[in-house]
Order: structure tokens, then C-alpha cells, then sequence
């Protein structure tokens, strides 16, 4: 028998309590990781967003368009390699209509080499080059929809309206190599949009994407690109990949605030959990502590057994608690967000370092929740505590 | 000052060894309700090496008060105390615990044994504040448990023992780091009269044949006999 042995056996003194306070440590524990994660991943997609690719938009705003023709000016312009653009447009599976997903009208001959972190089979990309309304859609997305290629699949989009339906054919499934990339998009031929555009509405583009020859130099190429456009009537805004997605996402930058938030009240709720059990026990062997003291124990000695006993139930907490999150964030919801929120959380999948921090915290939060217990216990008079009955 | 008194009647002799726990001028109050309560005036007391004695009084005497200022488990408000040569009044926390440790072993009314461990873990219990290793501390435990007659209940659980054995238990455990001086409190207090009488005879055959000094409160009369030396206390004071 040891020291270690026999505070082990005071926690599963009471096994029903420990267990308890175990799973509200291991619910706390999987509500924490998976709201880090939600705020990783967030991050996540402007941190690996590609540092040489610049974002070209309308200088008011992204849902306003620009002049077909910038897309020439800004191929002209130095430092520029290779240039694309794009359209939201805005369509729904009428059969799936519940189902969000980004769709846009690109340019075919260069979206593909502009975003080269996406993955298209080249006999796939070839067939959709030579196909007018053939579509490209992301695995994920395709999984979903249970798309498979040489699918017809019909869209109909609110933002255009010439046509009351869209029909295309899924010609290739795009996956990708960095984690700054939506798996669930679906990339059709600009110029079939364009030419099915009423005149007054044709030669629109929605954004322009740009490959920079250095990667640091962006800023001052971005500078560079909306001076070419400072005197004309529609003016330009451009950014780096990073900052266009962290535009893009700002809306959501409160609600992530608040998930930063409500992710710290769990801790505290753990600690209190944590230190209502704690407390209990030690007010309920404050006979024992004065048994053990009256043997020759020290007070820092009683007060290891009380912290010892905490960061044991911390961490096994902390364990299930981790065990838990891994299926039901990298299987369960994580996946779910990105089929259906890919455009924001691209790649939700639980960082080791949130692991890490988690059984850090549950561990360290058991350590503080017995603060007071373990200082009440190691400060015990032995006469008071071997009069007190259990 | 009250003198130690030797009751007339006793059957055994009184210990004639060197004087090992020694108290003068020992007062010890409580404050209480904003009322000072004095539960031990102004006491000498010697008790010699080898000695069975029991305190004896009315509740409230101050009997358990002594009990715990001779174990070193309260400190006196005035007064010194001296056991075996070392005054235990001025010591430190952590030197009165290491001084228990190496040199009082407990008995006490309700056994306070561990729940959570076995006999021979429950007497193993004390030896972990040594350095023994714990093959050896194993042994000794099963040593002590020995004497008090369990060995063959050794792997039992406090719950899965009488009172008596329980009490037999915390005997083993009040000698098994081999302490000069064991306390007593009410040992038979919550026993019956069969199971008191083991003790007893348990208690005196650690001082007659291990040679333990022995202070024992009691309330019953036929435990104190057992003793070689009987005091009475009352009001705080011994008569």
C-alpha cells in the first residue's frame, strides 16, 4: 500500500458520486472541445488561407459586380501570374431545398489553375472543359447530395431568374490539399451564366482571383491592382486570401465572441462541479483526517491527499471527456458542419493542441477546485476533527 | 497542585522505571460562547516508563484533555510537558507530527479504522510516514496483527470485522512503528463485555511483556483495575 494507493481508494470510495461528477467533467469536456474546435476551425480558414492568392471585389461591397473586362486590366498588371474570376450564384436544389451549398459560375479555363489546392481527375476536368453546363462539385458536397458523375442535377437560382431551372451534368468531383477550401461548393461555366444574361445584366463578374508572383508582396500588388481602377466609375477593394476570408466571415466573429465566452463559463462550471464533490468528501472524512494526523500525517500531506483525489477525477473527467468528443466532433457534428457550413468551417476537425488543453484544464481546474477544500482539511485541529462524527 | 495518586487495592506493582512523561503547572482552557472554559488547572503529573494507568472521572473531568495534551494532539494554554526528556509544549506543527509518529501510538473509542483499506492495510497505515521498504512494512504489519491474534483476518475490510476485532486492529496499528507510549481513549467503550475484557487483556500483555507505557481513559471501573496505577480526575484537576 502507498500514499498514491490510498488516495485512489478514497475516490472510489464513493463510486456513484465519483462517477457522476466524472461524467459532468466529461460532458463539460467535450461542450469545451468542441467549442474550441468550432473557433479553430474558424480560424482555420483564414490561417490557411494560400498567402499569394489576392481577392479582387467591388470596393462597396462583394454582392455588388464588376465590368467583365477588369479581369483583362488586372492579367496586365505586374507581379500578376495568373488571373480567374467568379459569380455567386445564389441556385437551390429544388429537390434538396433545405440543403445551402455555394454555387458559382467561374471561368473554366483558369479557376482550376488559380485554385490548385483543389484536385480535379484531369480526364474529369478535361470532359467538364468541353462541356458547357457541365458542373464541378466537391466530395463532400457530392456525398451528400449523392451525386455521382454524369448526374443531370437541376438548380434554380433567385439571383438569376431568366432561366426558372438550371441543368447541368456532374462531369468531375473535386477534392482538395489545404484546409482554407469549402469541400462542398459547385463550379459551373461563367460563360453559360453570361449567355443566358438579358443584355443589361451580361459581362458581370463577381470577383476577380489572382495568383502574385511573391507571396510577400501581396499587400503592396493588391495596392498596386485597385490604384489601376481608383479613376474609374465602379472602384476596387483587394485583399489577400486570408483577410477576403476573415471579411467574409465577420458576421460571425460575435457569435464567435460568444463561443469564446460561453466556453470559459463551462470551466467555471467544471470547477464548481469539481469542487462540490470535493468539498463533500472532504467534510465527510474530516474524522479520517484527524486519524491521520493524530498517526504523524502533516497537514501538506492531507492536503496532497485532497488535491490528489481532485486532479484524479480532473483528469479522468478529462479522459472520457476526450474520448467522447472524437467521435461525436471528428464523425458527428464535425462532419455535419462541413457539409452544411463548409463555406466557414472548411475543415472541423479537433486540433491535438484543444486535446491537449483540455486535459490540461480539467486536470488544473480539479487542482484549484480543491484549493480551499485541501487548505480547510491540512488546517484541521486533530481534537475538532476526531470529535466530528462521518 | 494535585498529586499522581497509586488507588489502594491495585493488584499489580507500580512501574518503577525513570519518570517518561512528565507535566507541571499544565492548564488548558477553551473559549467558548465569548465564555473562557477551564478544562485543566495548574497539573503535575509523572507517569514512569512501563506504566499502566488509567484516568478515570466524571465526564467532563478534562480526562480526554490530558489524554490528548500527553499525546501531543493539543498543546496546554500554560504549563510544560516533557516526554521522555523532550518538551513537546514549544514544538513546531510538523515536529509534534513527526514526534507522534515515531513515538505515540492511538487507541481510540471508535477504532477509526480506514474503510477503504484492509486490517493489515489499515496497520500498514502509520509506516508509510518511514522510510521502510514495503516488502518490510508488509511484514511488520502482519507482525502487529499477529500479536493482536488476526493474522487470518488480515485481508478483511473494517465492515467484514466485529467491533472487537475492529479494536484489535487499531491495536496493531497503535504498535506496529513500535512507540514507547500508547493512549488510550475509552477502548472499551463501545464494546461488549467479552470483547473489552480481549482488549484489556491485549493491553496488558503490551505492557507487561513489550514493556509499552500505557495512559487509558476510561468510565469502567473493571477496565481501570487492569491498570497498575489509577487517577481520578475532577473538575480539571487530579485527586
Amino acid at each position: 500500500m502507498t500514499l498514491t494507493g490510498l488516495a485512489v481508494r478514497n475516490v472510489l470510495r464513493n463510486t456513484f458520486r465519483t462517477v457522476l461528477t466524472v461524467v459532468g467533467v466529461a460532458v463539460a469536456t467535450v461542450a469545451f472541445i468542441f467549442l474550441r474546435t468550432l473557433i479553430s476551425s474558424w480560424a482555420d480558414a483564414s490561417d490557411f488561407a494560400v498567402k499569394d492568392r489576392l481577392m479582387t471585389r467591388h470596393k462597396i461591397t462583394f454582392v455588388m459586380t464588376l465590368p467583365r473586362h477588369y479581369i483583362d486590366e488586372v492579367r496586365n498588371i505586374p507581379h500578376i501570374k495568373v488571373a480567374t474570376f467568379a459569380n455567386w450564384f445564389g441556385a437551390k436544389d429544388p429537390k434538396h431545398d433545405k440543403e445551402f451549398f455555394a454555387n458559382m459560375g467561374v471561368d473554366a479555363d483558369t479557376f482550376f489553375k488559380v485554385y490548385d489546392d483543389m484536385v480535379v481527375p484531369p480526364a474529369d476536368l478535361d470532359t467538364w472543359l468541353h462541356d458547357p453546363q457541365g458542373a464541378i462539385v466537391g466530395d463532400v458536397l457530392a456525398a451528400k447530395m449523392g451525386w455521382k458523375i454524369g448526374d443531370k442535377v437541376s438548380l434554380e437560382s433567385g439571383i438569376y431568374p431568366s432561366r426558372p431551372q438550371w441543368d447541368f451534368k456532374v462531369d468531375g468531383i473535386y477534392t482538395t490539399k489545404g484546409r482554407s477550401v469549402d469541400r462542398s461548393s459547385f463550379y459551373f461555366h461563367w460563360k453559360f451564366l453570361n449567355d443566358s444574361q438579358p443584355a443589361a445584366r451580361k459581362d458581370q463578374i463577381g470577383w476577380i482571383i489572382s495568383r502574385v508572383d511573391n507571396p510577400n508582396d501581396t499587400a503592396n500588388i493588391a495596392v498596386a491592382v485597385d490604384k489601376v481602377f481608383d479613376e474609374k466609375d465602379t472602384q476596387t477593394l483587394s485583399q489577400d486570401e486570408r483577410a477576403f476570408t476573415a471579411s467574409f466571415l465577420a458576421g460571425l466573429s460575435a457569435v464567435l465572441t460568444a463561443v469564446n465566452i460561453i466556453s470559459v463559463v463551462i470551466l467555471v462550471i467544471m470547477m464548481l462541479v469539481l469542487g462540490n464533490t470535493i468539498a463533500m468528501g472532504v467534510r465527510e472524512r474530516t474524522n479520517e483526517y484527524g486519524v491521520l494526523k493524530a498517526l504523524g500525517f502533516s497537514g501538506q500531506q492531507i492536503a496532497l491527499f485532497v488535491f490528489g483525489e481532485a486532479a484524479t477525477i480532473g483528469f479522468a473527467g478529462g479522459v472520457l471527456g476526450v474520448l467522447i468528443a472524437y467521435p461525436f466532433v471528428e464523425i458527428g457534428i464535425g462532419r455535419w458542419l462541413e457539409e452544411n457550413m463548409g463555406q466557414f468551417f472548411p475543415y472541423f476537425r479537433v486540433p491535438p493542441m484543444v486535446t491537449v488543453t483540455a486535459l490540461g484544464l480539467a486536470t488544473l481546474l480539479g487542482l484549484l477546485a480543491a484549493a480551499i477544500p485541501a487548505w480547510v482539511a491540512s488546517r484541521l485541529r486533530v481534537v475538532d476533527a476526531l470529535r466530528r462524527v462521518a | 497542585m494535585s498529586e499522581a495518586t497509586t488507588e489502594a487495592g491495585t493488584k499489580k506493582e507500580s512501574a518503577s522505571g525513570a519518570i517518561q512523561i512528565q507535566l507541571r503547572g499544565v492548564s488548558k482552557s477553551y473559549e467558548r460562547g465569548g465564555e473562557r472554559l477551564k478544562i485543566l488547572s495548574e497539573l503535575d503529573l509523572d507517569v514512569r516508563e512501563g506504566s499502566f494507568e488509567a484516568l478515570m472521572g466524571p465526564s467532563g473531568s478534562g480526562k480526554s484533555t490530558l489524554l490528548n495534551l500527553i499525546a501531543g494532539l493539543d498543546r496546554p494554554t500554560s504549563g510544560t510537558i516533557t516526554i521522555s526528556g523532550k518538551r513537546i509544549d514549544s514544538m513546531s506543527e510538523g515536529e509534534l507530527a513527526r514526534w507522534r509518529a515515531n513515538t505515540i501510538g492511538f487507541v481510540f473509542q471508535s477504532y477509526n479504522l480506514l474503510p477503504v483499506l484492509t486490517a493489515v492495510e489499515n496497520v500498514e497505515l502509520p509506516l508509510l510516514l518511514t522510510k521502510v521498504p514495503s516488502n518490510e512494512r508488509r511484514k511488520r504489519a502482519e507482525t502487529a496483527l499477529r500479536v493482536v491474534g488476526l493474522e487470518d483476518r488480515k485481508t478483511h475490510y473494517p465492515r467484514q470485522l466485529s467491533g472487537g476485532q475492529e479494536q484489535r486492529v487499531a491495536i496493531a496499528r497503535a504498535i506496529v512503528n513500535d512507540p514507547a507510549i500508547i493512549v488510550a481513549d475509552e477502548p472499551t467503550g463501545d464494546l461488549d463485555r467479552q470483547s473489552a475484557d480481549e482488549i484489556l487483556a491485549l493491553l496488558e500483555k503490551l505492557n507487561t511483556e513489550l514493556g509499552k507505557s500505557i495512559v487509558m481513559v476510561t468510565h469502567d471501573p473493571s477496565a481501570a483495575e487492569r491498570a497498575s496505577v489509577i487517577r481520578r480526575l475532577n473538575k480539571g484537576a487530579l485527586e
